[in-house]
């Protein structure tokens, strides 16, 4: 026994060595060791959620680059959540019922709903206003409840909703710079449909992309949802005009495909080289750029088209951050967006221009940097929206996006009074009565 | 004497009233957790202005079914609920008869065909909702592939499965009776083995033919078993959402939405909680008359 214990190391020793030296460190490291929670109360948590970025490159910016180096400076841990964007609804009413969730909430278009459950974003307005000057007024309508007077949300950027054309069909068809109007549109699309097949990809389907686009071609037509006001005002004589614009566009140059289309449908269409034209952002372009496609240097991207009244888009998606009411750290909820404004810039590039700024002095030279993009086949391809501002509105233009408005979005009221007209099931006259009233039901519910 | 003596220990202690309450207890939590307390929820939201972003509500009365009513999507969702769910029924119930009567048969292969036929009941709906979604895409979908491969269409003119209303109604059926065939079959088949073989033994020797059999011995004894099968379905495709908003998301424009589409759609999407609430609320009354209905012929078919 005496010999085993000189050989070696009885149980108890290592017991005794251990916990010693354990203590120690302990000790060494101070009170922390044996009160964690002390440690912890030092540092704070953010919970951020918000969506898987179109442009991956941006996730990786904001994950890896800004929120690490922002939680650093602040001592604060940062955590990210991302989620599909079809899925940001349903998420942001759990979280609002459950009384419990993220600190930031980004969702993609204005969440006037939610407007008694969040913080008023004024004072942080006013602190990045201090810095860069006057937001754009898309994203004061956006964020901004005119009777309240409150601010629900706070938009750091939008997304442009530009046309994208095949370049090799529309100079066949005789239109070597794409369709500028709707009318070349129109004219374009059925000589291409005619020659080589090929359809249009304007969209009529229940989703986020139609949605933009037959917006875009009410207001060009010089209809709108609501008036200034936010009185219902579909059931006119310029609804219907872009009712029976569509329903012939449909006719001469579309397949029922675009009845089944969910948001990235039209990206893949055009990617397949199966449509001549659609109208999204320039994730389409971005994912030929990534991924080396051949039919890369055959997209092109144009200006929102002219109708007979107006040239004009709705943003393609608005961001737009909130801060819930329940929210364990609002004060650092408010920091972060104050300090991400200073930094937009670089997210501006790693986001690949996707999200163009609301505080134009973040991004001073934006026309210049996107007129020569090294990606691109033409570098050029993006100069044409250097003019984003002169054609991009809001949701429920010439209004607020309040939430009737959103109510109505996502009850997809405008892509079915287009698509029951382009497929001749309704009179562009019943269509647009019906939608009239659909509209007034929703709004009435929400006075 | 021993075995004896702790067989009737072990029944006094399922008499135990404690032991019973015990075992109740888990089901009792569960019912009264996640379907009472949801469904009391849904029945207040209904009567009041609840939205997504308040956190007060205030009562005001049938207001809500009142709007609801008058909404197209709505009509167009409660014809689309009746016709998936009927028409579904009526397909699975017969295939999977024929699919119960062939499986009977002892053959090579039974098994894994077996297994085959319950691939679909045992993978989540989500998954084959998507998978069945890919299949019937405008852009990729491998039937539309083979008919222009075959030259049965144009490459830009092939049917759009999901794009044509009657189509498309077509689709999400087809969808609903896949999924659910495996269920209904497994049952009709554990009710015909449970049937005695001398019945239709007998039967055949008194000269009745196999549609005879099938219909004046089998399917009458296997009432219960089927009546079982199709309240189940009834139930599965009237409250199911998944396959809709998977495959067409209502559309297109409306004409495949259902009541628990529209309920999601217009209650969590649309942030208007009450709407939502009393669009799921319409589906309460049909369906307790279905299920009274059916348990009624289920306990006469077993009386009997």
């Amino acid at each position: 026994m005496a010999k085993k214990k000189q050989e070696g190391r009885s149980r108890r020793d290592f017991i005794r060595w251990t916990g010693s030296g354990a203590l120690a460190l302990g000790a060494a490291s101070g009170p922390f060791f044996l009160f964690p929670e002390r440690a912890a109360a030092q540092q704070k948590t953010l919970k951020i959620l918000q969506w898987s970025h179109f442009v991956p490159a941006y996730d990786t910016w904001f994950d890896g680059t800004f929120c690490k180096q922002w939680g650093q400076k602040n001592n604060t841990n940062v955590i990210i959540d991302h989620i599909n964007l079809v899925d940001l609804s349903a998420k942001a009413a759990s979280e609002a019922s459950a009384q419990k969730g993220h600190d930031l909430f980004m969702l993609l278009s204005p969440p006037a709903a939610y407007e008694k459950q969040t913080i008023d974003m004024t004072h942080v307005y006013q602190e990045v206003e201090k810095k860069h000057g006057k937001k754009i007024d898309l994203g004061h309508k956006s964020t901004y409840n005119p009777k309240t007077k409150r601010y629900f949300a706070f938009s750091d950027s939008y997304v442009p909703d530009p046309g994208n054309w095949h370049k090799d069909w529309w100079a066949d068809a005789g239109f070597p710079n794409g369709p500028d109007t709707w009318e070349d549109l129109r004219i374009g699309a059925k000589k291409i449909r005619d020659k080589s097949g090929h359809p249009c990809g304007l969209g009529l389907s229940q989703e986020l992309d139609t949605s933009m686009a037959m917006r875009a071609l009410l207001w060009s037509f010089g209809a709108a949802e609501q008036d200034e006001a936010g009185n219902v005002t579909l059931n006119s004589k310029e609804t219907i005009e872009a009712l029976k614009y569509m329903k012939a566009l449909y006719q001469e140059s579309e397949t029922p495909e675009v009845f089944t289309w969910t948001p990235p449908s039209n990206n893949q269409a055009m990617l397949a080289g199966r449509v001549s034209f659609v109208a999204n952002a320039i994730s389409i372009t971005r994912q030929a750029e990534r991924e080396h496609l051949p039919i890369e240097s055959k997209i092109m991207v144009s200006r929102a088209l002219r109708g007979p009244v107006r040239r004009i888009a709705a943003e393609h998606v608005m961001d737009c951050y909130i801060i819930w009411d329940f929210a364990e750290n609002k004060e650092g909820g408010q920091q972060f967006l104050i300090d991400y404004i200073d930094a937009f810039h670089d997210g501006f590039v790693a986001g690949q221009f996707y999200n163009f700024p609301c505080f134009p002095s973040t991004v001073p030279d934006l026309k210049k940097e996107i007129a020569s993009d090294p990606r691109a086949t033409p570098p050029d391809k993006y100069k044409v929206l250097g003019d984003v501002l002169d054609w991009a509105t809001n949701v429920g233009y010439p209004g607020y996006g309040s939430a009737a408005i959103d109510e109505a979005f996502k009850a997809w009221v405008i892509p079915t009074m287009f698509a029951k007209v382009a497929r001749g099931d309704e009179t562009p006259e019943n269509a647009a009565k019906a939608a009239d009233e659909e509209y007034k039901r929703i709004f009435a519910r929400w006075k | 004497m021993a075995i004896a003596r702790a067989r009737i220990k072990s029944v006094g202690a399922a008499q135990s009233p404690l032991l019973g309450a015990a075992m109740f207890t888990p089901a009792v939590l569960y019912i009264l957790l996640l379907v009472a307390g949801p469904f009391s929820l849904a029945f207040l939201y209904a009567f009041s202005d609840a939205r997504i972003g308040n956190t007060e509500m205030h009562y005001v009365g049938l207001e809500n079914f009142r709007s609801i009513l008058k909404s197209p999507s709505f009509r167009m969702a409660i014809r689309n609920s009746f016709i998936f769910t009927i028409c579904s029924q009526i397909v699975v119930i017969v295939g999977a008869n024929i699919l119960a009567i062939a499986l009977e048969k002892t053959f090579r292969g039974r098994g894994f065909i077996r297994f085959l036929i319950l691939l679909p009941w045992v993978a989540p709906i989500a998954l084959g909702a998507i998978g069945w979604k890919w299949i019937l895409d405008s852009i990729y979908s491998v039937i539309s592939w083979v008919l222009v491969a075959l030259h049965f269409y144009k490459p830009f003119n092939a049917p759009m499965w999901l794009g044509e209303p009657h189509l498309a109604i077509a689709s999400v059926l087809l969808v609903h009776s896949w999924r659910l065939m495996p269920f209904s079959t497994v049952l009709l088949l554990a009710g015909r083995t449970a049937i005695p073989k001398d019945i239709p033994e007998a039967a055949a020797v008194d000269g009745a033919g196999f549609w005879r059999t099938q219909f004046q011995i089998i399917i009458p004894m296997m009432r219960p078993i089927l009546s079982v099968a199709v309240l189940f379905g009834l139930i599965f495709t009237f409250t199911d959402m998944t396959v809709v908003y998977i495959l067409t998301a209502g559309g297109p424009f409306d004409s495949t939405q259902t009541l628990p589409s529209l309920a999601f759609a217009m209650g969590i999407q649309g942030s208007d909680l009450a709407a939502g609430a009393a669009i799921s609320l319409f589906l309460v009354p049909l369906l307790i008359i279905i299920a009274y209905f059916m348990l009624r012929v289920a306990h006469r078919a077993e009386v009997n």
